[in-house]
C-alpha cells in the first residue's frame, strides 16, 4: 500500500488550558473523500484548521507526503480550503475571486483565463464571471468558493461544513455535485460535517469524533453496520439502544428475555449496550413476536412511519389531587383578601421548613381588592411535631387579614421498581379550580405541585416522561382526581410501511444478526 | 408606525430652524445687494461677478484647495498605518490606543492651535530647545509648514477612526482565505485588506477635506495675517468689511465646490468597486 498523503500523529490541541484535541492520529490517502463527523465542539474543525495551517498543534506531528509541515505557513501549503461562510472577497467579481490564487502565483494571463473558465464550467457558473459575489445566491457562492479553491490544483481540498447554510434540496444537489467534482478532479477531499447523512452519502472514509477523540474510522457501510459503540451507533442514524447482559457467547439478555445473537468474546454476564436499528425491526402479530408491546406514537416520515412501541411500561406513581372552589378570606375593613391551600408534607420536609417554603407550598397570597395589587404576608404561625397528623397554619398580613389551612404530614408516597432500578416519588396535593384552569403548562405544573421526581437507585435523576390524568382542565369541578406520573419504559423505534394505531398491542421481531452488541463506555 | 411619526416633529422643526433657514438666508444674501429690508429686495449677480473677475480671489481659492488636498493626503498616509496598528492590537491595548487618538479632541480646537503657536514661535519650545545646543533658531511659525501641521494635527483623528472602523469590521476569514490561496502577509494586505478598507478611507477623506478647505482660524493663527485662505476671506467679509452679501456669495461658491467634490469622491468609490467587478471577460 502506498504512503498516506497526510498523516496526523498524536495531535493535541489546547486552547486556554482546555484540551480540544486529545491525541488524534489519522491517515488520509490520496484521492480519498474523508469526512470528519461529529457534533459541534468535537474538534473536527480544529483538525481541518491545523491541516490548513491556520492553527498550530500543541503537540504531535503533521506529515504531508511524509514530510513534517507544522512550521510551513498556510500560503506555502499545497492545500486549499472552502470556508464555512465561503469568505469570498466582496470587492472582486466571480472571475477575479476564482483567479485570485493564480494571479498571486503570477501565472500568465491566458493560462489564468483558461483555468478559471474551465473551473467555472466545472461548477456550472460559466456565464457568471462578471457577477459580483454579493449578488449570488448561497448555492452559487458555494460553487464559487469551490472553484476558487480547486483552480489552484491543490493536493488536498479542505471543506468546513460547506453545505451548512443551504436549504435541504440544494444541499442534496450539492452533495451529489461535490462527489462528482471530487471524482472528476481526482484529489483528496477532507470534509467536515455534523450531518451523518451527508457523511454516509459522500465519503470513502468516515472519521467519527467525540470530545476531541476519534471514536471510529471506517467506510460508511462499516460504520453504519458495525458501529464500535453506542455513541457511534446513535450518531450514525437513529438506533434503539437498550441495556443488556451477555449471558454467554452468542446469547444476550434484554427486556427480561434471552435472545440469540452473533456476537461473542465478552466477559460472562458483562453489561452491554444492545443496538437494534429501526429498519431491522418488524412489527408482527403479538403471538409470534419475540417481544410484545403497545404502540405509543406514530409519526409519518414520508417514506415510512416511525412507530414507537413500548415493550414495558416505566415506573409509575398515582397521587390524589383534591380540587376545591377558591375560598379566600376577606378583610373588608382593610380591603384585602387572602387565599391558601391545604398541603401535604413529608416527615423529611419538616426539619427544613421555613416561612417562605410554607407560603410556596400553600400557594398563599394576599391582595388588595381595590387596587388588585399583591400584599405581602407578614406572619406565618404554625406548630408542628415530627409525627403524622394535621397541623393548622395561619397566614396573615400587616392589616390582620388572615386565613388558616392545614399541613398534613403523612407517610412518604414512593414507588420503587427493582426491575428498572429506579424509584419515583410524588405527594397528594390540594388545588383550587382556578389554579388548574389558569395553568398554561398543566403537565409541568402537576409535576411541580405533586413534587414529583424520579431517580435511579444510585441517585441519578430520571425524567418523568408521562403525566396521565382524566379530567378536562377547562371544565374542572371540585372533587378528587387521580394523577399518574410515569418514567420512560423500554421503547423501540420501528420503521414501518404500515400505519399502526396508538394503543395497538403488537409483537416485535428481529433476526440474531440484527442485534449489535457493544461494550459500555 | 403612526405614533412614532409624531416623534419626528421636533427634529423637523430643528432642521428647518438650524439648517434650512440659514441656508436660505445665505442664498438670499448672495444674490442681493446691500441695504435691503423686508419690502425691497434688489437681486444681483454682482457678488459672483466680483469673485470670478478678481484673480486674487481665485488665487486664494486655488491655494485653499491645495492646502486641503495636501492635508488630506498626509492624513491618509499617516492615519492608515496608525489605524492598521490599532486594529491589529490586542483588545486591551486597542482601547488605550483609540483613547489616545481621541483624547486631544476633548480639548477645544482653538486652544490646541494656540498651544502649537507656543511650540513653534521664534522663542518657543522648539527653538529654545535648539538654542540649548547652540543651534540657529528656525523660522517655524507663519509658514506653510505650520499651517499644514496644524491642520493635519487637528483633523487626523477623524481619518484614523474611519479607517480603524472599516478595518475592524472586516471579517478575518478574508485574510485566511487570501493566505490559503497563496498570498503572504504583504500580498494579502495589498489585495484584500487595502481594497476592503477603501470605503473607510473615502469617508475619512470627506471628514478631513471638508473642514480643511474651509478652515479659517488655523491659517490665521499659524500662518499669520498674510496667510489668506478662502475661509479667512469669508470671515473678513462678515466680521471686518461688513459685506455680508459678498461673504454669502463666497460661502455659496464653497458649498457648491464641496458638494461637487463629495459627489466625485462618492462616484469614484462606487466606480472603483464596480470597475473591479466588471473587468475582463
Amino acid at each position: 500500500m502506498s504512503k498516506p498523503l497526510i498523516q496526523l500523529k498524536n495531535i493535541v490541541k489546547e486552547f486556554d488550558g482546555q484540551l480540544v484535541l486529545k491525541g488524534v492520529s489519522l491517515d488520509i490517502e490520496e484521492n480519498e473523500f474523508v469526512t470528519l463527523l461529529g457534533p459541534s465542539g468535537c474538534g473536527k474543525t480544529t483538525i481541518l484548521r491545523i491541516i490548513g495551517g491556520f492553527l498550530d498543534a500543541s503537540e504531535g506531528e503533521l506529515l504531508f507526503n511524509g514530510e513534517e509541515i507544522s512550521s510551513v505557513p498556510p500560503y506555502k501549503r499545497n492545500v486549499n480550503t472552502v470556508f464555512q461562510k465561503y469568505a469570498l472577497f466582496p470587492h472582486l467579481n466571480v472571475y477575479d475571486n476564482v483567479a485570485f490564487g493564480l494571479k498571486i502565483k503570477k501565472e500568465p494571463k491566458d493560462i489564468i483565463e483558461q483555468k478559471v473558465l474551465r473551473m467555472l464550467k466545472l461548477v456550472g457558473l460559466e456565464d457568471y464571471g462578471r457577477r459580483r459575489v454579493t449578488e449570488m445566491s448561497g448555492g452559487q457562492q458555494q460553487r464559487v468558493a469551490i472553484a476558487r479553491a480547486l483552480v489552484n490544483e491543490p493536493a488536498v481540498l479542505l471543506l468546513d461544513e460547506p453545505l451548512g447554510a443551504l436549504d435541504l434540496k440544494l444541499r442534496k444537489e450539492m452533495q451529489h455535485e461535490l462527489k462528482k467534482i471530487q471524482q472528476e478532479v481526482g484529489i483528496t477531499f477532507v470534509y467536515v460535517t455534523h450531518d451523518q447523512e451527508e457523511a454516509l452519502t459522500m465519503s470513502d472514509k468516515i472519521v467519527v469524533m467525540r470530545g476531541g477523540e476519534i471514536q471510529q474510522i471506517g467506510t460508511p457501510t462499516d460504520i453504519y453496520n458495525e458501529p464500535i459503540n453506542a455513541y457511534v451507533a446513535n450518531f450514525i442514524g437513529e438506533s434503539n439502544i437498550i441495556d443488556g447482559v451477555m449471558t454467554a457467547d452468542y446469547r444476550v439478555m434484554f427486556g427480561d428475555k434471552h435472545f440469540d445473537c452473533v456476537d461473542f468474546g465478552f466477559r460472562p454476564n458483562e453489561v452491554v449496550d444492545v443496538v437494534i436499528r429501526p429498519e431491522d425491526l418488524d412489527i408482527v402479530p403479538q403471538e409470534i413476536g419475540k417481544l410484545r408491546g403497545t404502540v405509543k406514537s406514530v409519526l409519518f416520515k414520508g417514506v415510512h412511519y416511525e412507530t414507537v412501541v413500548e415493550t414495558k411500561a416505566g415506573t409509575s406513581i398515582t397521587v390524589k389531587m383534591h380540587v376545591s372552589e377558591p375560598t379566600p378570606a376577606t378583610n373588608d375593613a382593610a380591603h384585602e383578601k387572602i387565599s391558601a391551600n391545604d398541603f401535604y408534607l413529608d416527615m423529611d420536609d419538616i426539619s427544613e421548613l421555613d416561612d417562605a417554603k410554607i407560603i410556596a407550598r400553600a400557594d398563599a397570597q394576599a391582595w388588595n381588592t381595590e387596587t388588585d395589587e399583591l400584599v405581602s404576608i407578614s406572619s406565618v404561625k404554625y406548630e408542628i411535631r415530627h409525627e403524622n397528623g394535621t397541623y393548622p397554619v395561619t397566614f396573615s398580613t400587616a392589616q390582620d387579614t388572615s386565613i388558616t389551612v392545614n399541613m398534613v404530614v403523612a407517610e412518604e408516597n414512593r414507588v420503587v421498581n427493582m426491575a428498572y432500578e429506579e424509584e419515583i416519588y410524588a405527594v397528594n396535593f390540594f388545588k383550587t379550580t382556578d389554579d388548574i384552569k389558569e395553568s398554561i403548562a398543566l403537565e409541568t405544573d402537576l409535576k411541580t405541585w405533586a413534587n414529583a421526581s424520579a431517580w435511579t437507585l444510585d441517585g441519578a435523576a430520571v425524567n418523568i416522561t408521562d403525566v396521565v390524568y382524566r379530567f378536562d382542565a377547562e371544565k374542572i369541578r371540585p372533587g378528587t382526581y387521580n394523577v399518574t406520573f410515569k418514567t420512560q419504559g423500554y421503547e423501540f423505534v420501528v420503521d414501518t410501511t404500515d400505519c399502526y394505531k396508538v394503543g395497538d398491542i403488537v409483537g416485535l421481531n428481529f433476526a440474531p444478526e440484527d442485534i449489535h452488541i457493544m461494550s459500555k463506555g | 408606525m403612526r405614533p412614532f411619526r409624531k416623534m419626528a416633529y421636533p427634529y423637523v422643526v430643528w432642521v428647518a430652524l438650524m439648517i434650512v433657514a440659514p441656508m436660505l438666508l445665505t442664498t438670499i444674501y448672495a444674490f442681493t445687494t446691500r441695504g435691503n429690508d423686508v419690502k425691497t429686495i434688489n437681486f444681483t449677480f454682482a457678488n459672483f461677478a466680483r469673485f470670478f473677475s478678481d484673480p486674487i480671489f481665485l488665487d486664494v481659492l486655488r491655494r485653499s484647495l491645495w492646502v486641503a488636498l495636501i492635508t488630506t493626503a498626509l492624513c491618509v498616509l499617516l492615519g492608515y498605518p496608525a489605524a492598521y496598528i490599532i486594529a491589529r492590537a490586542n483588545p486591551r491595548r486597542k482601547i488605550l490606543l483609540v483613547l489616545l487618538v481621541t483624547a486631544p479632541t476633548w480639548i477645544n480646537m482653538l486652544v490646541r492651535t494656540y498651544a502649537w503657536m507656543g511650540i513653534l514661535q521664534d522663542n518657543g519650545l522648539i527653538n529654545t530647545f535648539l538654542a540649548l545646543f547652540g543651534l540657529q533658531p528656525l523660522k517655524l511659525l507663519h509658514t506653510d509648514f505650520a499651517v499644514i501641521l496644524g491642520m493635519v494635527y487637528n483633523f487626523i483623528p477623524f481619518m484614523i477612526l474611519q479607517i480603524y472602523t472599516s478595518l475592524t469590521k472586516m471579517d478575518p476569514s478574508y485574510l485566511e482565505a487570501a493566505n490559503d490561496l497563496g498570498a503572504d502577509k504583504v500580498m494579502a494586505f495589498l489585495k484584500v485588506t487595502l481594497p476592503l478598507s477603501v470605503p473607510g478611507i473615502i469617508s475619512g477623506i470627506t471628514l478631513v477635506f471638508l473642514p480643511a478647505v474651509s478652515s479659517f482660524f488655523i491659517p490665521k493663527l499659524l500662518g499669520g495675517g498674510q496667510y489668506v485662505l478662502i475661509g479667512n476671506v469669508i470671515e473678513n467679509q462678515f466680521l471686518t468689511s461688513g459685506n455680508w452679501n459678498f461673504g454669502s456669495a463666497l460661502s455659496l461658491i464653497m458649498m457648491v465646490i464641496i458638494m461637487l467634490s463629495m459627489y466625485i469622491t462618492r462616484k469614484l468609490d462606487r466606480d472603483e468597486s464596480r470597475e473591479d467587478g466588471g473587468r475582463r471577460l
